[in-house]
């Protein structure tokens, strides 16, 4: 939610909020103004409340399975079929959002924290601070995932770590191997922005650095921070399941939406076994556009020119 | 593309293994059965070829419509499109690794044996073979008159000359010519000597070989060689450097059903008659090698773009293919099973009893039901049912059976504990369980097993890796159960299950085996060998060194208008594609 | 600007040394090697020793470090183990037909991605914007394959409007215009796919980009002069909000050869993604080291004529 951005504004401008009118209760008045982006903000809490809740209420066990009743269309005893195994669809898609959501929003927080700070202060300070950022970015671009993941899941098997807790690791690694096309994007526009009067006014002032960047060089950088945000959580959640294959992912049968999606993988399934796609499919989808909601919607209220 | 490449790759891993997946499509077991060609069985090198035992066909459906047939197949009356994953370009039989580039070399060279769809051997290029008494000598007669397509004629010397590119010290192919006992090929492959001692070209159709030692896979080592044309090859090629010969990969020459006539990495293999072909020349004037993946390779044949594939064997593809109605299906044994390793250096599963607990206490028939239906057994000894040493007499069938599980492991000593977990002198029964992530089965297989387990009294904990990173754990040691497949070579002898074996590095010893194994190499008599088998097979079944999961079946969709393939688990399609007819 | 470009090419050398130290111990690190990934159940222990001595793979791996460097300087790349073939004959073989497919997708989708970021900006949230935004998030919340096999289902197998895949039609002994259009047909739906899959997040950049650049003061002034909408938006709004984007097409350049992996692999495409992943699955070591090296050269590239492309975009920007 609003956790990505959150911390940029919310840290700086608390203290010295004299009037009524600070730029964060400005924000927030016309955020709650916009009623898309509360209908997003719900959307989200709801579906929180639905998968870390919803389980109990479940009468299936996630360990249950029956070879009999497996593909089973939508019924009465469940809601929403059952996959190959016999087990119930509605419970593991709940189970799975717990995961696939807190993949979703941890990476892209990690992301955005690691990409916006790094971009602004390559951009900002420029030469040599920007040569080593800029250069670590590039060798972080040129690495292969793949072998590096590789490794990894061999690493954390070796050390015996809990596979329940290698999510954590993943949601870390999918943050940092993520995190440099935002990085060069936030440099990009700081290197414009630092050029424009206002910072030049902000040099008169003899702010210090700090507050340059973070009160004025970053949040004119909010709107593709916030876009990279929205796009980045679909991402994670998708590309989880491709990890769970290196063992730093999920271990079945804890599911993820990504897993799911991906276990009816050919045209029958595709044709014939709707059910078993759609609802993780939905999920996703539902999720990534009220995120975009809730970004736009911060975009709008957070944006320094317009005044309302 | 805004997603970086990089994170594409790990996506794209999550498509391999996904798509991949259902197919069993796992390379390794896929590889090698194909790799191993040169140790499968001989029966008897002399016998005429006999028409193909019943049996083979069982797996085959037979095409219920063909007029269904697709216009695009139909029209298409001089050229077979067969479809298969891409080879890596390596025409060589010398350095060929993957199955698909197998296919290729086996339509374009020939060896002295041919193997049968049983998978017992026939004369192919030798009219004669005489070996002596002691299994020590072979003396090949080449057939007359044959020649490659290149125009030049076969000779003897191009065996001798095969031979030597095989021991040669930059050889890097998979075959192991060293491990042959050729007398002189150890000098050859050192460069202490430019010839090897023990073939002797007698004339130009008659070559002979002296071993030091016998193996009862001697005669199909020797005889399984792909001859290839010293005139060809040999142009550029001194001792200790096979570059030359590596260069013509691409452009093969030998004396086989089919020539290369051009060829598009990636994409197709077009192959042109071999007019002059010493059994008659093919039926079919082209044959097309066409890459299809998983994705596109049930679709393709539908649309009639390809008249042969190998599509993953499930319920749901068996009955899609079904009703298309114009494809004769050919469901096979695959050369391969799926097992758990115990680690053996590990105490605890140095008791059989504990090994046999682990098996009754396991739902295998659901775990392999639930992913291949009925299309895959569950196994109890490490042989392929169709394979002449297959047994299943006095083998314990190890049906799910959760009482007698726990009765073993109380006898054993690890009983029930305070905490639920069974204990034996204060150690907790704990198994760190790591699965390859390339294997459809692991779907089904852990969360069963976890269940299982957990109603045994036993702590799991479970994983999903990179195959290579448990091969890795393998050869350290480092683990406590784990679960992979593999090919299976069609003679049983093996180094998987005696002691100190190269592919025994879980550590598994039982003297009994390991006599019953020594005995079984060295013995000539097929029937001997036979009875040596059964007795070490029931001692596996006892012993239960690996708890065996299952084999499972591919499955080759044939166009019915293509008829003629003679298929088996041993003999793949190509070896009969000089016989196949299309139907107009 | 010639020295900035320079000084950032001389930058690249040590750059392309450190990148090559950590991809070699990342391969050194990788669990197996050729010969385990090959799982020869027969193969013999001294046959494994004998290959690890060809391949040089027996050699502590600091020297197959400088080994493999010091021929790399040289410009020579080695010897695929899967292909039998030098890593650069590989490569050429397979990266144009990677490279055919990536040039059209990046021409479609930024062209595209430019029109409705543009649209979806100046009516924002208007209907159409809603239906874009919409259609964007559901190409990225479905996994690539799943789009891919769709439309196979739909336009190959139901409308029969195109090959269900390969590159050209099997035994067609075409050139010229026959093989041209033979071949046009076979890439439209790898085409089509990797366009989709690239404008979703295209398009919402641009159109950020374009929202900020609307509400600019100069873009106020235009309206005011009483310039025609057309030209504000087009020509004055437009040519701004495309500068942030400059960076984005730089990281196009690796993406151009590095092959779409997914989409090969459905549509039986012959690119190099799917020769690289099994490189790596294989542990074939000179083809994986030498490819990611070529991609880490693109990537360096492609960064370093963005950060040029910016500074003459934006004269306010020094770069230094």
């Amino acid at each position: 939610m609003s956790a990505d951005v959150m911390p940029i504004t919310e840290n700086k401008n608390t203290k010295k909020a004299k009037a009524v009118d600070t730029p964060w209760k400005t924000a927030l008045r016309r955020f709650t103004r916009n009623k898309l982006a509360v209908i997003g903000f719900i959307t989200i809490v709801f579906m929180f409340i639905l998968c870390f809740i919803g389980p109990f209420f479940s009468p299936h066990n996630l360990y249950d399975y029956s070879l009999k009743n497996k593909n089973l269309a939508p019924n009465v005893t469940y809601w929403l079929g059952t996959d190959k195994l016999g087990r119930d669809i509605l419970l593991r898609m709940m189970l799975a959002g717990r995961i696939s959501l807190l993949v979703g929003f941890v990476a892209t927080f990690i992301t955005v924290v690691v990409g916006a700070t790094l971009g602004a202060l390559a951009g900002f300070y420029g030469k040599f601070v920007d040569t080593i950022i800029m250069r670590v970015a590039d060798i972080f671009m040129a690495l292969p995932s793949l072998p590096i993941l590789i490794i990894l899941g061999a690493v954390l098997s070796d050390l015996k770590v809990d596979p329940d807790i290698r999510i954590y690791y993943l949601m870390v690694i999918i943050g940092i191997l993520n995190w440099t096309t935002l990085a060069r994007l936030v440099r990009g526009q700081i290197l414009t922005l630092r050029e424009q009067e206002f910072m030049q006014a902000t040099e008169a002032l003899g702010l210090k650095d700090g507050r340059k960047i973070f009160k004025h060089l970053l949040p004119n950088t909010i709107p593709v921070i916030i876009v990279t945000a929205t796009l980045s959580v679909a991402g994670a959640i998708l590309t989880e399941s491709a990890l769970s294959f290196l063992g730093v992912g999920v271990v079945p049968p804890t599911p993820s939406w990504g897993n799911m999606i991906s276990a009816a993988n050919n045209l029958i399934d595709f044709r014939k076994r709707p059910w078993l796609w759609i609802p993780p499919g939905m999920c996703i989808l539902i999720t990534s556009v009220a995120i975009n909601l809730i970004g736009d919607g911060l975009r709008d209220a957070l944006d320094p020119k317009t005044k309302k | 593309m805004t997603k970086k490449w990089n994170l594409m790759l790990v996506l794209l891993l999550s498509l391999t293994v996904v798509l991949s997946a259902c197919s069993g499509g796992n390379n390794k077991e896929a590889n090698a059965p194909a790799a191993t060609n040169d140790t499968k069985e001989t029966v008897d090198t002399t016998t005429p070829e006999t028409p193909v035992a019943e049996e083979q066909s069982s797996g085959l459906i037979k095409a219920t419509d063909v007029s269904l047939n697709p216009e695009l197949a139909k029209n298409r009356k001089d050229t077979l499109i067969v479809g298969m994953v891409d080879p890596k370009g390596v025409f060589n039989p010398l350095f060929m690794e993957t199955a698909y580039d197998f296919y290729v070399n086996y339509a374009i060279f020939d060896s002295f044996l041919e193997v049968k769809a049983d998978g017992s051997y026939v004369n192919s290029l030798a009219e004669k073979i005489d070996v002596s008494e002691d299994g020590l000598k072979y003396t090949y007669h080449l057939k007359p008159g044959v020649t490659y397509t290149d125009g030049s004629p076969m000779k003897a010397s191009d065996y001798l000359f095969t031979m030597k590119l095989l021991l040669d010290k930059s050889y890097d192919g998979e075959s192991d010519p060293l491990s042959y006992h050729i007398v002189g090929a150890k000098e050859y492959n050192e460069g202490t000597s430019n010839d090897i001692s023990g073939i002797k070209v007698i004339d130009d159709n008659t070559v002979e070989v002296s071993l030091t030692e016998y193996s009862a896979l001697s005669p199909v080592e020797l005889g399984g060689v792909y001859i290839m044309p010293e005139s060809y090859y040999g142009k550029g090629y001194k001792q200790g450097n096979l570059e030359s010969v590596k260069a013509l990969n691409s452009k093969p020459v030998g004396s086989g059903q089919y020539k290369i006539t051009s060829y598009k990495a990636g994409q197709e293999i077009v192959m042109a008659a071999n007019e002059n072909y010493f059994r008659g020349a093919p039926v079919v004037k082209n044959v097309i090698f066409k890459t299809t993946t998983d994705s596109t390779n049930m679709a393709m044949l539908q649309s009639g773009e390809t008249d042969m594939d190998n599509i993953n064997v499930s319920e749901d593809n068996v009955e899609e293919l079904k009703a298309l109605g114009f494809l004769d299906i050919n469901i096979l044994p695959n050369n391969g099973y799926g097992y758990i390793q115990f680690n053996h250096n590990d105490k605890k599963f140095q008791d059989p009893k504990v090994r046999q607990a682990l098996t009754y206490g396991l739902n295998r028939s659901e775990i392999v039901e639930g992913i291949y239906g009925p299309y895959a057994d569950v196994i109890n000894i490490p042989q392929s049912k169709v394979s002449w040493s297959f047994t299943d007499e006095n083998i314990e069938k190890y049906d799910f059976n959760i009482e007698k599980a726990k009765t073993l492991l109380d006898e054993a000593g690890w009983v029930v504990g305070a905490s639920g977990i069974r204990e034996k002198d204060g150690e907790k029964f704990k198994i760190n369980f790591s699965a390859t992530a390339d294997n459809p089965v692991v779907e089904s297989l852990l969360p069963i097993m976890t269940t299982n387990y957990k109603e045994l009294g036993i702590e799991i904990v479970a994983e999903v890796l990179d195959f290579n990173a448990i091969m890795d754990k393998k050869t350290k040691g480092d683990f406590d159960m784990f679960f992979a497949a593999w090919g299976l070579t069609p003679d049983p002898d093996n180094t998987v299950f005696i002691t100190k074996g190269a592919q025994n590095d879980a550590g598994y010893s039982n003297a009994k085996v390991d006599e019953l194994m020594a005995k079984g190499k060295k013995e000539m008599d097929l029937e001997k060998r036979k009875e040596i088998y059964k007795e070490m097979y029931q001692e596996l079944n006892k012993d239960v060194p690996m708890i065996l999961m299952y084999q499972r079946t591919n499955m080759t969709s044939v166009n019915a208008r293509a008829q003629g393939f003679d298929l088996s688990p041993y003999k793949e399609f190509p070896f009969s594609l000089y016989q196949v007819q299309l139907e107009q | 600007m010639k020295q900035y470009i320079i000084r950032r090419l001389l930058q690249m050398i040590p750059t392309l040394i450190g990148i090559s130290i950590i991809i070699f111990a990342i391969s050194a690190m990788v669990p197996g090697d050729y010969i385990t990934a090959r799982a020869n159940p027969n193969m013999s222990i001294e046959k494994q020793e004998q290959l690890r001595a060809i391949y040089g793979l027996d050699k502590p791996d600091y020297q197959r470090y400088f080994i493999w460097a010091g021929n790399m300087i040289k410009g020579n790349f080695g010897d695929s183990m899967q292909h039998k073939q030098p890593v650069t004959t590989v490569i050429n073989t397979y990266v144009w037909n990677s490279f055919v497919i990536g040039i059209f997708a990046l021409f479609f989708s930024w062209f595209i991605a430019m029109i409705t970021g543009i649209f979806s900006a100046k009516f924002q949230y208007s209907f159409f914007d809603k239906v874009v935004t919409l259609l964007v998030f559901i190409c990225m919340s479905l996994p690539s394959f799943f789009i891919g096999l769709l439309l196979i289902k739909f336009l190959a197998l139901d409308l029969k409007l195109f090959p269900v895949g390969g590159m050209s039609t099997s035994g067609l002994n075409a050139t010229g215009w026959t093989y041209f259009t033979d071949v046009l047909k076979h890439s439209f739906l790898p085409i089509m796919v990797l366009t989709m899959l690239s404008t979703g997040g295209l398009t919402r950049y641009f159109r950020t980009s374009m929202l900020e650049v609307i509400r600019q003061d100069y873009i106020r002034t235009a309206r005011a002069k009483g310039l025609k909408e057309r030209t504000v938006i087009f020509k004055h709004a437009f040519r701004n909000a495309m500068i942030p984007a400059i960076t984005l097409l730089g990281f196009e350049l690796p993406g151009l050869f590095g092959g779409a992996m997914i989409l090969e692999q459905i549509f039986a495409w012959p690119g190099i993604g799917h020769i690289y992943l099994n490189s790596i699955n294989m542990r074939d070591y000179p083809f994986m080291l030498g490819f990611t090296i070529f991609l880490a050269v693109l990537t360096l590239l492609g960064n370093l004529l963005a950060d040029v492309l910016y500074g003459i975009a934006d004269p306010r920007i020094r770069l230094k």
